[in-house]
């Protein structure tokens, strides 16, 4: 069994007209023995920028500590606060650092992003576990669930949906793609970032 | 073949393994005639004498299908004007790539079918789609067996005013496209075959064809090893089968000059 | 060993199998069932070729769609027909679906240590005239749903089905339950949008779709008007219907 899905777990983002979406499930398995519903693995990394690590546990807590540590040398530095961009190539280049000895996480990030002309423009972004950017327009998706998130998203995703209709989008793709993996599931939780507010919600999954 | 290395026929087989608890000459596995694969069934084998690409399209008048006169073993050029177009009753071309043995078996099994419906004389003909049906059949039993007859093979033909070109294989897969390439020629040809064939079939004319596939054939020359400069060309339609004398590929290779490791060595 | 000995050792290294790619789905209305399949054959990163069905009308109420190794999908097919063309010389009539999916069963459970090795769903019309989809693995455990997705883009098309379908997740309003079925027009929306979707992130989905709906006896047209490229394929019109709707897909 590979660890990448030891300890299962997924996570998507969603871009919506002026708002993002991130959210996960909140199973930590040991292969298919559930541990806890309560394993969160998104986290704010400033109030516009959240990352999510899907993959083995321990690397979730150790990347989490190690962007929590780089990002603030960067905030020292530069006297500001990180765009999620930045911190897109942030996670890749911490990630790549350990090309052949890799952490088992595929982040995802989703953010707003300051413009030149001072408005926030969603921004999301996934890697691979070493570090590979894939930027895109709709959404991203990672984790043991990652196929179905697809298939799902694919179908159900589209322009310029508002806050609370991204919501409802987001956590439906979320929890019928998770309900159809063994290794996600128990739970979920969706963060919708707008200009003014970020919403939190934890949902109610199935637990079986 | 003996698997056994104490079996090779060492002038003193005890001189090996002298030291071990149990020596391999002393164990009864090494008693003479006791090869536990000497009578085994050989069945699943491996191409020895083998093809290269077969190409066909579907054109205008019918279908066309190109095929070089290579049989390799292994590496080796081996038989340099083997014929692996082969002409099925009047309205049928099978080409073949792959174990140069298994096909002239199918050869042997088709001319006994062709002989065989013509001496019933009811005014009915095998047509390629029947000749692609019997064929899909006797691969598909063969893989079922463990036993197959490794080749990919193409049928093609022209009858009732009707194209027909089709692939079939060792495990007994099944397929049809108005273009068509085994091995290599999947890879390297039928890009550049689906551009021109895909969606013309009905107004393709036969020069515009020919030319295509000779142009193929000659990049499949340049790039895969296992090809040859000389192949033949054959055309069913409306008036039957046709296969051409062999034909050569011109090439150029000036362009090698300038680069190192391909021409003369100039530092 | 297929001749049942294993007195001799030997050595093997053919493997007599092969992933043919493509997707399959049914769904089963109240008084309707779905089937459809893309069209694209393919082996490795290769397409094969862009037209190669994968669903086959069976008879005027049965629907056959196969996936996995082609060969064995297309022998398997030929053995389904051959064996309801007996049935019908027999007994002058055609085999009921519940009847058909347990002789495809038995048919698939035959060839137990030697699989075919193709994912089957069948759909029709039961002889209540009510939908209905069967869904079967290589060797023969299958059961009645009302819809199912199988083949390369499983695991993309099922879980958008349960949420569009069996409406999975989504709370009802207040005294208004989920329908049971849905109307004809709105499941031939979502097979369309399922494939669609698989065909964006399945690089072995793609081509052409084919689209067969059957239709009980007596049930009307309704949801099949001003569809384009449909063609009747049932052999008599007053007992159950069968079309056919081709469409393309993106060939990349």
């Amino acid at each position: 069994m590979s660890i990448m899905q030891m300890n299962g777990g997924s996570v998507i983002a969603m871009v919506g007209k002026d708002c993002v979406a991130i959210a996960s499930d909140l199973r930590l398995g040991n292969q298919s023995l559930g541990i806890s519903s309560k394993f969160e693995k998104i986290f704010p990394m400033t109030d516009r920028v959240y990352v999510g690590l899907p993959g083995l546990a321990t690397d979730v807590t150790t990347l989490h500590q190690q962007f929590r540590y780089r990002l603030n040398m960067y905030t020292i530095k530069e006297e500001r606060e990180i765009e999620p961009e930045t911190f897109a190539h942030l996670v890749s280049s911490t990630l790549y650092e350990k090309r052949f000895g890799p952490y088992f996480i595929e982040p995802v990030i989703a953010g707003l992003q300051k413009t030149p002309s001072g408005d926030l423009k969603p921004y999301i972004a996934a890697t691979d576990l070493i570090g590979c950017l894939n930027f895109a327009k709709d959404f991203v998706v990672a984790g043991t669930a990652s196929d179905k998130l697809f298939g799902v998203a694919e179908g159900l995703w589209e322009p310029d949906l508002e806050p609370e209709d991204l919501f409802e989008t987001i956590a439906q793709t979320l929890l019928n793609a998770v309900d159809r993996d063994a290794y996600s599931g128990w739970g979920a939780v969706v963060y919708v970032l707008t200009k003014d507010k970020v919403i939190k919600r934890e949902l109610k999954g199935r637990m079986d | 073949m003996d698997h056994f290395p104490t079996n090779w026929g060492r002038p003193r087989n005890d001189a090996y393994d002298a030291y071990n608890t149990y020596p391999l000459h002393h164990r009864p596995s090494a008693a003479p005639g006791h090869d536990k694969f000497a009578d085994a069934v050989q069945r699943t084998q491996q191409p020895i004498v083998t093809g290269t690409s077969v190409l066909a399209i579907q054109y205008k008048d019918g279908i066309m299908m190109a095929a070089d006169n290579l049989a390799s073993y292994g590496s080796l050029a081996r038989f340099k004007s083997i014929q692996r177009l082969h002409a099925v009753g009047t309205n049928t071309v099978l080409g073949a790539s792959g174990d140069m043995s298994d096909f002239q078996y199918i050869q042997t099994l088709l001319d006994e079918l062709v002989t065989d419906e013509f001496t019933h004389q009811d005014a009915h003909s095998l047509g390629p789609a029947e000749v692609h049906e019997y064929l899909a059949r006797v691969m598909y039993s063969r893989r079922s067996k463990f036993d197959p007859l490794w080749n990919a093979l193409l049928v093609g033909g022209f009858k009732d005013g009707k194209r027909f070109l089709a692939y079939v294989d060792l495990l007994g897969v099944t397929y049809s496209a108005p273009s068509l390439a085994t091995g290599y020629g999947a890879h390297i040809a039928i890009p550049l075959l689906r551009e021109v064939v895909d969606g013309r079939q009905d107004t393709l004319t036969e020069e515009d064809a020919r030319k295509l596939l000779h142009d193929c054939m000659r990049v499949l020359f340049y790039r895969d090893a296992r090809s040859l400069d000389k192949y033949q060309l054959a055309k069913v339609t409306e008036s039957g089968v046709e296969i051409s004398d062999s034909i050569k590929i011109e090439t150029a290779w000036n362009f090698a000059e300038g680069i190192r490791g391909y021409g003369a060595q100039t530092q | 060993m297929p001749d049942g000995s294993f007195s001799n050792p030997q050595q093997r290294q053919f493997n007599p199998y092969s992933d043919n790619g493509g997707t399959i789905l049914a769904i089963a209305g109240a008084d309707f069932t779905v089937i459809a399949g893309d069209t694209r054959q393919s082996e490795g990163y290769s397409i094969q070729t862009r037209y190669a069905p994968k669903v086959f009308r069976l008879t005027d109420r049965a629907v056959l769609a196969v996936n996995g190794f082609a060969a064995d999908g297309n022998m398997f097919v030929k053995k389904v027909k051959q064996r309801l063309e007996w049935y019908r010389h027999a007994h002058a009539k055609d085999m009921p679906l519940r009847a058909i999916a347990r002789l495809i069963q038995t048919m698939l459970y035959a060839q137990r240590f030697f699989p075919y090795y193709v994912y089957n769903i069948l759909g029709g019309i039961e002889e209540d005239g009510s939908g209905a989809v069967y869904s079967f693995d290589p060797v023969g455990s299958y059961e009645r749903e009302a819809c199912r997705a199988a083949g390369a883009a499983q695991s993309l098309v099922q879980p958008f089905l349960d949420n569009q379908i069996y409406f999975k997740n989504q709370a009802a309003a207040p005294n208004q339950p989920h329908p049971a079925h849905l109307p004809l027009s709105d499941v031939l929306a979502i097979v369309i949008d399922s494939f669609t979707s698989a065909t964006e992130r399945h690089i072995e989905v793609g081509d052409g779709l084919e689209i067969y709906v059957v239709l009980a006896k007596g049930r009307s047209v309704q949801g099949l008007e001003g569809v384009r490229s449909i063609q009747e394929l049932s052999t008599k019109s007053d007992g159950d219907r069968v079309f056919v709707i081709r469409r393309d897909l993106k060939k990349d």
